[in-house]
């Protein structure tokens, strides 16, 4: 019987211990095998010793693409926060079709992150897009919107922050929801003003719920992937290309499978170091 | 768990691990083939086996390549996974290098009478490209859809033109001629042609490359692991397209998703292939007439004008145990009278010799004016060279044609050197 009682809980968690050792546990270990060998699947792996963490550090695209994936996130995370959050706050108050414009705003983060992008294209068009079709009739230029170097990026920003805002927006309602109603009215008691009110009341008291979507952009702003590959493939001139498409295309394109791995470990590491910074001064100024 | 619920698990459990590993024993007394998906390629590989199998006493099983993103994805994992099938016939010629150098090909000149069968079948010139880098050939050269200039005809003679623009002057001029400001925006809404944009390795096979095979009368790109495309033709072709972005003449947009634009009129010509004709007839507006021409060269060209061929080979897998068999079943696969079927059913040219003016062809020829061109031309194509990394270089010069070709931002001799020198670099790795 005690016997029983003490491997119970082992059994139990074997399922869980087996999947994580199955698919995490022994890819990571594989990964950083693999970062030291030449393997293209279809031949036998050759060691190649620290080869690939010295092609790494000449890698200009490598260099472009991580650049460019800061570029999108310093772009859509504070697009995204105002965005959401002033949003979230109107919504939050009590405005007719409330519910409609919530479900109105939530519906492209449900929608196929492919469908989105391939909409979007169409809206960037340079010749036939709305966009384009807007600013001529007002008298304005065309913008190359996904075919100028210095406007692509920002572009994908834009449509990924239209994608992702209302995820957003619920979490800020969420939070702003938790604000007890008695300090606002120890306020208006006060004199306060509206933006008094927002700023010394409304943004401390959410200030974990803007942690939490600052950790969430940053991870899903550095997971980029779907619309750069569907919309430019990473151009023009590798504008677009973000780290994930690049070792991926490293990894499937052309079964660098080696120099993908050293790529996605070098990486990880760069979110990882991010994260714990974020975690240390965002987490506590707000 | 009760005894039956554990047996009835095991046994299903049992199964599935004898499924994934590997054919059953039925299924090691037949030959297996893996055919292209494409429709017309089912419809022949169906009538071909049941054919073969109505006559025989082992069978072969026929299936098309499963569903994937792409069949080379798909042929790729089955390698890996060991469940290749023993002959493939939709092999890009760019892939067998990499393959063959990877052990898992059979080199099919060990075949009895495979080297008589090829020469018969194919021009020398043919047989030298199929030739791996070790000798050996792991490849049938089975069909081709060799890329053209499609043009509207009406378009063309509303230019008052003497010829189709055949060279670089030729081509330049009729653009100026065609393009247009139809709606008055103050932007080029109407171009005299169109190619993709994009830095995707493959999208060179329908701009850079077929121009670059015309333009040098078709050389390589790769040989003996060095770069051999640093050349005054690279840099006219790399010249000639970046004038025809500069100007206009091409869009830098991409118009492939939009409703036909060749069809609908706001370009009037395309590099493309013969499968260009099957959609053409199917979508072409009430009057519309088009035919082809061989692709634009320079000025002072001199010799016969070469194009990419987009080839699709034949391979025989070494998971194969009776490569013999196999070889049996392809050579009557591919004899002339069913070639001839192949052209019927699916409009693509079979790559043999004289096709022609083979009279065998000449009926189809006959109800099929336009392929006729096609045949022609086929006297005059090239694959891919032999290098196991061919990708990586179409990729590179790729990432150099967008940089000169289309932004402008690197002159046509310095994208041509630096896409060499990045392809010799990748060979040192």
């Amino acid at each position: 019987m005690r016997l029983r009682t003490k491997i119970t809980p082992y059994l139990l968690v074997t399922p869980y211990i087996i999947h994580f050792m199955l698919f995490v546990v022994f890819p990571v270990i594989f990964s950083i095998v693999l970062t030291f060998h030449k393997w293209n699947i279809i031949s036998p792996m050759e060691y190649i010793g620290l080869n690939n963490y010295i092609r790494l550090f000449k890698d200009e695209v490598f260099f472009r693409s991580l650049i460019n994936t800061l570029i999108f996130l310093v772009i859509h995370i504070p697009l995204q926060i105002i965005v959401a959050l002033f949003l979230a706050v109107i919504l939050n108050q009590n405005i007719k079709f409330r519910g409609f414009f919530r479900a109105a705003f939530f519906l492209p983060v449900i929608v196929s992150g492919v469908v989105v992008t391939i909409l979007w294209q169409q809206l960037y068009g340079f010749d036939t897009g709305l966009l384009n079709r807007l600013l001529v009739s007002i008298g304005l230029g065309k913008v190359g919107w996904l075919t100028d170097p210095n406007i692509a990026m920002p572009s994908i920003a834009l449509m990924a922050t239209w994608k992702n805002v209302g995820l957003y927006i619920v979490l800020f309602l969420v939070g702003l929801q938790t604000v007890p109603n008695q300090y606002y009215e120890a306020a208006d008691i006060e004199g306060a003003s509206r933006w008094q009110k927002f700023y010394k009341i409304t943004l401390p008291m959410i200030n974990p719920t803007i942690f939490m979507v600052v950790i969430l952009s940053t991870i899903g702003g550095f997971s980029l992937f779907i619309e750069p590959y569907v919309m430019t493939g990473g151009g023009p001139l590798n504008s677009t290309i973000s780290a994930v498409l690049y070792i991926y295309k490293q990894g499937f394109f052309y079964y660098h499978m080696g120099y993908s791995a050293t790529l996605g470990l070098f990486f990880a590491l760069i979110i990882m170091a991010v994260v714990v910074i974020q975690k240390k001064f965002v987490e506590r100024d707000i | 768990m009760k005894p039956t619920l554990l047996i009835t698990a095991s046994v299903v459990l049992l199964s599935l691990i004898n499924l994934s590993c590997g054919r059953s024993e039925a299924d090691r007394n037949t030959i297996l083939y893996w055919s292209s998906n494409n429709t017309y390629e089912i419809q022949f590989a169906d009538y071909i086996t049941k054919k073969w199998n109505d006559e025989n006493l082992i069978k072969i099983r026929f299936q098309p390549v499963p569903e994937g993103q792409s069949s080379e994805e798909v042929i790729l994992a089955a390698v890996v996974g060991k469940t290749t099938p023993d002959i493939y016939s939709n092999m890009w010629q760019g892939d067998v290098e990499a393959y063959a150098q990877a052990g898992v090909l059979i080199p099919l000149d060990t075949l009895d009478g495979f080297l008589e069968f090829i020469y018969d079948r194919c021009d020398s010139a043919v047989v030298k490209e199929i030739r791996s880098t070790d000798g050996h050939i792991y490849q049938i050269p089975w069909k081709i859809n060799p890329i053209m200039l499609i043009y509207n005809q009406r378009a063309i003679e509303e230019l008052e033109l003497d010829s189709v623009p055949g060279n670089y002057s030729q081509f330049t001029n009729a653009a100026d001629k065609f393009q247009a400001d139809l709606n008055g925006d103050g932007y080029i809404d109407r171009w005299f042609g169109y190619a993709e944009v994009q830095v995707t390795w493959w999208q060179r096979f329908f701009d850079f490359y077929p121009l670059y095979l015309a333009a040098s009368g078709g050389a390589s790109l790769v040989k003996n692991n060095k770069a051999v495309f640093d050349n005054e033709h690279a840099v006219n072709v790399f010249k000639f397209l970046r004038n025809l972005y500069a100007n206009n003449y091409f869009s830098k947009e991409r118009l492939s998703a939009r409703q036909d634009v060749f069809l609908s009129g706001v370009i009037a010509t395309r590099f493309t292939g013969p499968w260009e004709i099957a959609h053409s007839e199917k979508y072409k507006p009430e009057g519309f007439e088009y035919d082809f021409h061989h692709l634009p060269v320079p000025d002072n060209h001199e010799g016969p004008i070469y194009t990419y061929g987009d080839p699709k080979n034949i391979v025989i897998f070494n998971t194969c145990r009776n490569p013999e068999l196999a070889w049996k079943f392809l050579r009557d696969m591919i004899n002339e009278e069913n070639d001839l079927k192949l052209l019927e059913l699916s409009n693509q040219l079979p790559r043999r010799k004289n096709i022609d003016q083979n009279s065998l062809y000449t009926g189809y020829f006959e109800q099929n004016p336009k392929m006729k061109t096609f045949a022609k031309q086929a006297k005059f194509v090239k694959g891919t060279d032999a290098s196991p990394v061919l990708k990586e270089v179409f990729d590179l010069i790729s990432q150099q044609y967008e940089a000169c070709v289309i932004y402008g931002v690197k002159s046509p001799e310095e994208a041509v050197k630096d896409a060499a020198d990045a392809v010799n670099l990748l060979f040192l790795k």
